[in-house]
């Protein structure tokens, strides 16, 4: 058997192999980015819940529309249940057994209603890379008891045929839009138009909740800043007046160079006749 | 009654999920190396083993931020109208800019006596991040431009930005830089995060009459008072 000096040895050159390799594959994100964002949205119409994580209550009187986070969760597998509020882990409404946690991710676990009035969990990866500057990220995520449906903004379709638990995101110009969403290929209004400030930078998402029987559709929104990207510079000038001169100064330098090896040659010349 | 899950809504290819999933295997075969080593010398009583993924959860804490979610307000900084550096003798009104869509870059005011203030980073009222004007050294047409003073800037001068409503905040310039515009990583002179400082920025170095362009910027970063 390795006595154990050897085998820390052993271990500490596998985590370091590890990390090497980590840092190669997951190249443009941290090396050291196992742990993740996570964020739980509630979008399930009139039940306030207790969220468990492993078994440990993490969320107590969660209400309809809220959304909690960011919990920093370590890359792995975990086990969330929902249960009533004050009620044991043992009688969970809706569980979700080793839900993935991928590392280095930002993730958004959402309870809702699947198409059938169902309760469900589906876990949404966010998309918080750089947003160009001037612009903002949004996505929307079609979480409720309804059918296909379209996005518009101001009253023009961006968003197509989008269904429950699907996604779909897009980058606009930072400012206001009015959204609304409405029954895929109709203008029938499912959601009235809800007015969206879009910050330069950010990514906004919007999930469609409730369920259309039930006449419960609404919308939650969750905001994602630290997106934003510096522009691409500054021109700031196209006279020269304020140039350093460096090239004045050697063209200076050459010509009165120049002008004194003239002189020298004609005098020694002139010597010489 | 139980739910169903479905597979993260991920935008990763496969490729990519092979790679995390090889990297995620490689870090829990380490750690679970890592964790027998450390605790094969004491005598493990009635701890649970550790999970199989061999990452061990954190406790989730119960003071987990709650938000409403409704759609987000908008959020509006108070904008700068005037800059003033008295021992320059530099003095400029102060307009929001934004980017310019053709370019990427800053649209600084087309009239080179004004300032830009970069409207989408840190306002007049900001507590962290870089307050960032941007503005002209001079113009073919116009001639010198308001910060055409500016790399005669000397560390310890004091900038003193004004609000609509007055109120002048003084900043103490801590640098002063000419950078190469086409080496320059803008990322940290507009970040939103970290002591709040003000930052001007114009163009500066030798230049180029057949692109009509300056190879440098000049940076000054001036830290709050």
């Amino acid at each position: 058997m390795l006595t154990i000096p050897v085998r820390r040895a052993l271990a500490l050159t596998a985590v370091a192999a590890a990390a090497t390799t980590m840092t190669t594959l997951a190249a443009g994100s941290p090396a050291y980015a196992a742990s993740s964002e996570v964020y739980v949205v509630h979008g399930i119409p009139a039940t306030p819940v207790d969220v468990y994580v492993d078994g440990k209550i993490t969320l107590q009187g969660f209400q309809p529309g809220q959304v909690a986070g960011p919990l920093t969760l370590p890359e792995g597998t975990y086990d969330i249940d929902i249960t009533k509020p004050g009620e044991p882990v043992s009688s969970a409404i809706l569980s979700a057994q080793d839900a993935a946690v991928p590392g280095g991710t930002n993730i958004s676990i959402v309870a809702h209603l699947d198409t059938d009035d169902k309760p469900k969990i589906t876990p949404f990866v966010n998309d918080v890379s750089a947003v160009p500057a001037g612009k903002a990220r949004l996505v929307v995520r079609h979480t409720a008891a309804a059918p296909a449906v379209d996005v518009r903004a101001s009253g023009t379709p961006v968003i197509s045929g989008l269904t429950n638990p699907n996604e779909a995101e897009l980058e606009v110009d930072a400012g206001t839009i009015d959204a609304d969403v409405v029954l895929a290929g109709t203008s029938t209004v499912a959601i009235p138009a809800t007015e969206l400030n879009l910050a330069e930078g950010s990514v906004t998402v919007v999930y469609a909740i409730g369920s259309a029987q039930a006449k419960t559709l609404a919308v939650v929104a969750q905001v994602l800043t630290g997106s934003y990207t510096a522009p691409e510079g500054v021109d700031a000038g196209d006279a020269g007046l304020a140039a350093d001169r460096p090239a004045l100064g050697w063209a200076l330098a050459a010509s009165l160079g120049s002008l004194l090896l003239i002189l020298g040659v004609m005098k020694l010349r002139a010597a010489r006749r | 009654m139980s739910g169903t899950i479905d597979a993260p809504q991920d935008r990763l290819g496969a490729r990519r999920r092979a790679r995390v999933r090889s990297a995620a295997l490689l870090t829990a075969g380490a750690a679970l190396i890592a964790t027998a080593a450390t605790t094969a010398p004491q005598q493990q009583v009635g701890t649970a083993a550790p999970p199989a993924s061999g990452v061990i959860a954190s406790t989730p804490t119960r003071d987990v931020r709650i938000h409403n979610g409704a759609p987000p307000a908008r959020h509006t900084s108070v904008p700068p109208v005037a800059v003033r550096i008295p021992a320059l003798d530099l003095a400029a009104p102060v307009d929001p800019v934004g980017v310019d869509a053709a370019t990427g870059q800053v649209a600084i005011p087309d009239d080179v006596r004004r300032v830009g203030w970069y409207e989408h980073g840190p306002g007049w009222d900001s507590t962290t991040g870089a307050i960032v004007l941007a503005g002209h050294v001079d113009s073919a047409t116009q001639g010198a431009g308001a910060l055409f003073g500016l790399r005669r800037a000397k560390v310890g001068t004091v900038v003193e930005l004004t609000a609509a409503n007055g109120s002048v905040r003084s900043f103490r310039i801590a640098a002063v830089e000419q950078l190469p515009k086409s080496r320059l990583a803008w990322q940290e002179y507009f970040t939103r995060d970290g002591r709040l400082r003000l930052t001007l920025i114009t163009c500066g170095g030798p230049f180029n009459p057949n692109t009509r362009r300056y190879r440098d910027n000049i940076v000054v970063t001036a830290l709050a008072d």
